[in-house]
């Protein structure tokens, strides 16, 4: 009596293979899937490090020129260069014995400070080149709005 | 049937499970044993390598901007042996191109990479953008060559180029002996040798950086930023030196003096504006260091070369007895033509004696007498105390390399006699540096305050720009000292109508004129001339000091190191925008409303 009952509730055989196989099948794409993820994500990684190698090469390229192009102008702008163009172009050296001062009354001539760079306690120094809502992260944002002391807005009369 | 099944499905069950466990077991065993520690150790090997990147070098500009040190590309062409393809091609095309020995380029090019042979050989640690670019046209040509089915296409693989910094001064030997030189040719141990170079070598070289650069592209970690070294800007002004250069050849080449040095100095707060030596070298060429400066020359004789100064000194020895109260300007002097001190005779530069002079006209005349009679006034005690005070018994601290100072002495030492008293008044028998002698008399200049002489205005710091800030060194004398001092040395200049005087300038100043000691004693006919002065005297903007060494044309300072004083300040003060005394106590009045 009690096979019996077993037997009118067991799946037929070939459910139980397609049962099997279905689970196995959804096993495999899903692994599949995954790794088709993961080697998405890789390959993008790789070609995005690629990419930063070159740009790295790149800007110590840009460094070199840039130093090489302010050598090359100095050059260019040496005195001696300078004294060489102006005696092509037959120009003479004044006296200083006659140079002439003339009064203006009222002018006050502009310091002339070099400033080559931003001077060290500027505005700009203390100013991050990207505000943290483009570089924080969601975590980032989270623990530092939860760490902020809370402020009432209720105005004291 | 199903017994035997599940039997044999046991069977195979516990095999798969026993080959599975061993297989495990010995990949633990194996990952434990010792020399998986050495494969894991010769396995970083293929992860990455280790680079040391060098910060490009800071660059050098005068006070505005000018470039006086910076660096140019230049390519460095070497052998990838690995890759080499084509030995000949690249001897060929390297001894052509790159002007090197065939057979040596070939050797190198045909060796096999490791077993104790390099995986890189350089060739050329130097090659020119031009040679580069002739390198990547062939490069190109043999690439887009057409040929034959039997015929082999020529090719440069394995001759490979990278582009580097290479120090450059694009002024030449302009200021060379401030900027000092980089020994560019040593890549990896260079630094920097005397003047700026020098002094701050570490600041201008940055700081090296060792980055594990990983083969996997996907493990290259955030870009590592290498900052550049310091850059500095001087207070020399390229337009000043380049003047004071002209003027200090011109000048050599008429009086036919040996050697020169001219210092243009700003008393109000220390600063260098010019500093012109000879020789001078072409920081491009250091390696003909050895020809120029053949031992025991002096890279820069300003801070590099004590001689005794003669009679430039008399304004520190006045200084000292005005401050002291030793001394007025009033007080009288009756000039015999000599002094005893010390049991020796000190007499004039002329032997003449002056009759009654006041302590302007003992400055006017320069009276050697006069002078030791002040500091015998004065004592030794304070007259020492007095030039310890102006810091010339020490080195001023100026921030170039290679600064010398003699020691002075004073009573008590074994070499010191009551004559060097008299003697060291007027300059003699003490040796001092022209940096020594520009800061002390800078403060004369500077109402009593004397400033720290430096070269270095600002500094960038990671794209930062940090001022210097001026150092007062000490106060060696009173305000008021200072003031009668310049009005007295004004006073001298124009009733000896020097010809160190420039039109519509009020300058105070002396000359001096110093014997220089031998082995066989002091030598007449061979001297030292110098000139000292600053301007305008109300309100001093330049301090500017001339030596001459040894000049044919005169032995006098006051007719040889004197004009050569008054030509500089006759450029100095157009360079400078100083306008004539009248114009600018004009505009003066003006400002203030009168």
């Amino acid at each position: 009596m009690k096979t019996n009952f077993l037997h009118a509730y067991k799946q037929a055989p070939w459910r139980t293979q397609l049962q099997w196989i279905g689970i196995f099948l959804l096993i495999l794409v899903s692994i599949a899937a995954i790794a088709g993820v993961y080697l998405s994500v890789s390959e993008r990684a790789a070609t995005t490090g690629r990419q930063i190698q070159n740009m790295e090469q790149e800007i110590t390229l840009l460094e070199i020129e840039i130093n090489d192009l302010s050598s090359q102008l100095a050059s260019i702008m040496s005195i001696k260069n300078m004294q060489a163009r102006l005696e092509e172009l037959d120009m003479l050296r004044l006296d200083p014995l006659q140079a002439i001062y003339l009064e203006i009354p009222g002018y006050v001539p502009k310091e002339a400070a070099v400033l080559l760079a931003p001077p060290a306690r500027s505005e700009s120094q203390e100013r991050p080149v990207l505000l943290p809502e483009f570089t924080a992260s969601l975590w980032d944002w989270l623990t530092s709005k939860l760490s902020q002391p809370q402020i009432s807005n209720e105005v004291q009369p | 049937m199903k017994d035997q099944a599940w039997t044999r499905f046991i069977i195979v069950a516990v095999i798969c499970s026993l080959v599975g466990s061993v297989i495990g077991i010995q990949m633990i065993r194996i990952q434990n044993i010792p020399a998986a520690a050495e494969i894991l150790a010769q396995s970083e090997n293929y992860r990455g390598f280790i680079e040391t990147i060098y910060p490009e070098r800071g660059s050098i500009y005068d006070a505005k901007g000018n470039l006086f040190a910076g660096n140019e590309a230049v390519f460095e062409v070497g052998l990838d042996l690995a890759s080499v393809y084509q030995p000949e091609t690249i001897a060929a095309v390297a001894s052509s191109v790159l002007g090197l020995n065939y057979t040596e380029v070939l050797t190198s090019a045909q060796k096999t990479p490791g077993n104790g042979n390099p995986y890189y050989i350089v060739l050329d640690g130097f090659a020119t953008k031009e040679e580069i670019a002739e390198l990547e046209k062939i490069n190109q040509e043999y690439e887009d060559r057409k040929v034959g089915r039997n015929e082999t296409k020529p090719s440069l693989k394995g001759l490979i180029w990278t582009a580097q910094n290479k120090r450059s001064y694009p002024e030449g030997d302009l200021g060379s002996n401030i900027i000092g030189f980089y020994s560019f040719l040593d890549k990896t141990e260079g630094k920097g040798y005397f003047g700026v170079e020098e002094a701050y070598n570490d600041l201008l070289a940055g700081t090296p950086k060792q980055i594990f650069k990983n083969y996997d592209p996907v493990e290259i970690p955030s870009t590592e930023i290498v900052p550049p070294g310091a850059s500095l800007i001087l207070t020399v002004d390229r337009d000043i030196q380049a003047m004071t250069e002209g003027v200090l050849s011109e000048a050599i080449d008429w009086s036919g003096a040996e050697a020169g040095t001219i210092l243009v100095y700003d008393p109000e707060d220390g600063s260098v504006l010019a500093m012109a030596t000879t020789p001078r070298l072409d920081p491009n060429e250091y390696w003909k260091y050895g020809e120029i400066f053949p031992n025991p020359t002096p890279y820069n004789r300003a801070i590099s070369k004590s001689y005794e100064p003669g009679s430039v000194f008399k304004v520190v020895t006045m200084a000292a007895a005005l401050d002291a109260g030793a001394v007025t300007p009033e007080t009288v002097f009756h000039d015999t033509g000599s002094i005893m001190v010390g049991g020796t005779t000190i007499t004039n530069w002329n032997y003449g004696a002056w009759g009654d002079q006041d302590m302007t006209g003992c400055m006017q005349h320069s009276l050697n007498v006069c002078l030791s009679w002040i500091a015998t006034q004065l004592g030794a005690d304070q007259f020492y105390t007095y030039l310890k005070n102006f810091g010339l018994d020490r080195n001023t601290g100026i921030d170039l390399g290679g600064e010398v100072h003699f020691p002075i002495k004073v009573p008590g030492d074994n070499q010191w006699y009551e004559v060097d008293l008299a003697t060291n008044s007027f300059g003699q028998g003490i040796s001092l540096t022209p940096i020594q002698m520009v800061m002390a008399i800078g403060a004369i200049a500077n109402e009593g305050k004397m400033m720290a002489p430096h070269v270095v205005k600002s500094m960038i710091i990671d794209g930062r720009q940090y001022e210097v800030n001026p150092v007062v060194v000490g106060t060696p004398i009173k305000a008021e000292t200072a003031t009668t001092l310049t009005s007295m040395l004004v006073t001298s200049l124009e009733e000896e109508s020097s010809v160190a005087l420039v039109e519509g300038y009020t300058i105070a100043g002396k000359t001096g004129t110093a014997e220089i000691p031998t082995e066989f004693g002091y030598t007449s006919s061979v001297t030292n001339t110098s000139f000292v002065g600053w301007g305008p005297a109300e309100d001093p903007k330049f301090l500017v000091y001339v030596w001459l060494e040894k000049p044919t044309i005169s032995i006098w300072g006051s007719e040889v190191a004197a004009p050569v004083f008054s030509d500089i300040v006759k450029n100095l003060v157009v360079l400078m925008d100083i306008p004539p005394d009248n114009i600018r106590l004009r505009a003066d009045n003006i400002m203030r409303g009168e």
